[in-house]
């Protein structure tokens, strides 16, 4: 059972950090219609920012478990990020969407220099600062409570994104502009400034995601492939630009991946593209998408 | 006055440079015009790139040194660095060292991946190659069993063999079942399958309760630990060796993996010493330091040095690539040299080539030497860690030193066979 539980939590803490990074990708394209690449380099800029964000702080005298906070203010300043690159987007709205994910894909390349630049080429990491907060146990089964808290984080980021999309008045100008911009324009809403809610929101979810991870993993150049690969998982299990596909899919992925390990350590990633094809064959638009009329 | 003053400069500097270059004063004049170029190839950023830049340092220090010595057979040494990423812009950078900056001597690379698609292409280039680290084979066959350009450093699976040595050595009757997490490459695979080809080399009875392959690159361990504790392994075999390492020992502990149960080796835990902290990475671990261990209490003067100097230089301490490095330039100081004392005349690439063979030289980290068929000989150092020092890492608290000539398959043979048939003393 103890072993049950340890994969169990394995895989949602997986699921966790993927589904920040997948729901911001979920944004950006259900409103802006844009398959947003750079979705991973957001994520590594906020396990880069994080690191250095810590360090600094701790380095003028702020105590070390106060960690927690500053990644999460670290991901969150990292929204100043959004409006230009946003601007940028706006060359290719209307253009075809090969134009649009090859600009993505400039600035995923573009971001890893960036970040080496910046950051230089070593993987960096947060030391043992994770044990600050200790471990939870339940008989034989221990999780780190850093671990634990990154998950009930992303549950009440996945709620609370999922109540301000529905019941404010923001959130309903946003899904009204995802379901028919010109008639929202016409009656309006200002569009440009809603794409750079959006977009900002959708890199802010990816660079928490990367700054809360970061204690418990490390700052890599190679992160934004590795977690991209199965975002697109997600976003094709669950359905191309529906939240709740977000969150379903990334749990899903996460528990494949966890099992697959496991019993079968050679095909984690056969594991989750068996399911995507699964679903492309039963249900091509995702669980939760709305198949394209 | 000025123009007389400078005059007076000149002759004084033309005289210095005269008296260092004194022992070399009858090399042709073509010879002593410029410098030895070599052309360093390595990693300077990725999953890599800590390793290629401590790499990068030992060169550093060897061209120093040497340098300060009035060069190599007179002629001082420069540095060309290019980075090393996948074979195929790697070899581009080969050539460019190659034709364009016409370099003396091609060192550097750590990915056996590169070593693999560059050692045929520096053969086809007659480029004079010393491999860092990496090697030339394919698994553990040699892919260029008769090289003639390309020297190589000690087979890969030397640590694993030592690890594995030590593992029966320390704990044989300790254990009944055991587990791997391995990087998933040949690397990885070729070493736990040395691991467990010891164990029944020394009949030891085990069984195989897990064997994890985490992609290199891997952030995300937690799954992968998770998977290994519900095995419940009584001994845990490791060679991770990259960033994914702390990232490992880290969620290990923190998922009560090392709760003093469970028994641990990892033959390459030396490339990330000082990112193993005492808090998640207890003692009594077996520690592979390979062929530079930095707080060797017996070392020479020179490693004593070197770890000094990179102590107050960079803050940090350093690993094996550092020596791996410093051992490529002074095999190739000392080929030269050899080779320009029995021609008394600049020797040329072939010449150089001869003298390397069978050549022994003192490294960072103890004697070694290049083998007639073009692979390295060098001193291994493992151990059990203690949290007994200065440190806020652990370091090896006894201490286990072997030659490679104990490690590696001798020339020509096959790495298995060796493996059943070698009269290793434990």
């Amino acid at each position: 059972m103890s072993a049950f539980f340890d994969i169990l939590l394995g895989g949602v803490f997986h699921a966790a950090v993927l589904f920040l990074v997948a729901a911001g990708l979920q944004l950006i394209f259900g409103v802006q219609k844009i398959v947003n690449l750079a979705c991973g380099s957001f994520y590594a800029l906020g396990a880069y920012f994080g690191v250095s964000a810590v360090a600094f702080a701790v380095s003028v005298g702020a105590p070390a478990y106060l960690f927690l906070p500053i990644l999460l203010v670290a991901g969150l300043a990292l929204g100043v990020i959004g409006p230009p690159i946003e601007a940028l987007l706006r060359t290719v709205y209307r253009r075809d969407e090969a134009f649009q994910l090859l600009l993505t894909f400039a600035l995923v390349l573009m971001f890893q220099d960036i970040l080496r630049f910046f950051f230089g080429a070593n993987p960096q990491q947060l030391g043992d600062m994770v044990m600050l907060y200790g471990t939870l146990s339940a008989g034989t089964v221990l999780v780190p409570t850093y671990n634990a808290l990154v998950i009930v984080a992303s549950i009440a980021i996945a709620f609370g994104l999922g109540a301000f999309l529905k019941r404010t008045r923001f959130g309903r100008i946003l899904r009204a502009t995802a379901e028919n911009r010109e008639m929202s324009q016409a009656v309006g809403v200002n569009v440009g400034r809603v794409y750079a809610t959006v977009f900002t929101l959708g890199t802010v979810l990816g660079t928490v995601g990367g700054a809360l991870v970061v204690p418990t993993a490390a700052a890599s150049l190679d992160m934004p492939v590795e977690l991209v690969v199965e975002a697109f998982a997600v976003v094709v299990i669950g359905g191309l630009g529906s939240m709740r596909g977000a969150l379903i899919g990334a749990l899903i992925v996460g528990m494949m991946r966890a099992l697959a390990i496991r019993y079968y350590a050679e095909l984690e990633m056969l594991a989750i593209y068996v399911v995507v094809i699964a679903v492309l064959i039963a249900r091509p638009a995702g669980l939760f998408g709305r198949p394209v009329e | 006055m000025q123009s007389s003053r400078r005059k007076v400069l000149k002759a004084v500097t033309g005289a210095g440079a005269m008296l260092a270059a004194q022992p070399y004063l009858s090399l042709p004049a073509f010879a002593q015009a410029g410098p030895l170029r070599i052309g360093i190839i390595t990693p300077k950023s990725g999953i890599a790139g800590t390793i290629g830049e401590c790499g990068l340092r030992g060169c550093q220090f060897a061209v120093e040194r040497i340098n300060a010595g009035g060069g190599i057979a007179g002629r001082k040494v420069e540095l060309i660095v290019e980075e090393e990423t996948n074979p195929k812009d790697s070899i581009e950078r080969l050539r460019k060292l190659v034709l364009q900056d016409k370099v003396d001597c091609v060192q550097g690379v750590i990915s056996s991946g590169v070593s693999l698609a560059m050692g045929p292409a520096a053969e086809e280039m007659k480029a004079l190659t010393i491999f860092w680290d990496g090697t030339t084979q394919d698994g553990v066959n040699e892919t260029m069993p008769h090289p003639h350009y390309v020297f190589r450093s000690t087979d890969n699976e030397c640590e694993a063999v030592m690890a594995s040595l030590l593992v029966v050595k320390h704990w044989k009757g300790q254990f009944k079942t055991v587990a791997g997490i391995n990087p998933d490459y040949s690397y990885g695979r070729n070493n736990f399958a040395a691991f467990q080809a010891l164990l029944k080399k020394f009949g030891v009875q085990h069984e195989v309760v897990a064997d994890q392959w985490p992609k290199v690159g891997t952030t995300d361990l937690t799954s992968h630990v998770a998977a290994l504790k519900a095995a419940k392994p009584d001994l845990v075999f490791s060679s991770l060796l990259f960033a994914d390492l702390p990232i490992f020992m880290r969620t290990a502990h923190g998922a009560g993996l090392m709760d003093g149960r469970t028994k641990f080796a990892f033959p390459a835990a030396g490339f990330q010493h000082t990112a193993l902290k005492k808090s998640f990475t207890p003692e009594g671990m077996i520690f592979g330091h390979n062929t530079l261990y930095f707080d060797l209490p017996n070392a020479s003067p020179l490693q004593k040095q070197f770890v000094q100097e990179y102590e107050a230089k960079y803050k940090d301490y350093p690993h094996w690539e550092a020596d791996r490095a410093y051992f490529a330039m002074q095999v190739y100081k000392a080929g030269v040299e050899a080779a320009y004392k029995a021609k008394n005349a600049w020797p040329s690439q072939d010449d150089i080539i001869g003298a390397m063979e069978g050549v022994k030289i003192e490294s960072l980290g103890g004697p070694g030497q290049m083998r007639k068929d073009h692979i390295a000989e060098q001193t291994f150092y493992q151990g059990i860690t203690t949290h007994k020092n200065r440190y806020d890492f652990p370091t090896l608290g006894q201490i286990d030193t072997m030659y490679s000539d104990q490690l590696q398959k001798p020339p020509g043979a096959d790495f298995w066979k060796w493996i059943e048939t070698a009269q290793i003393k434990l």
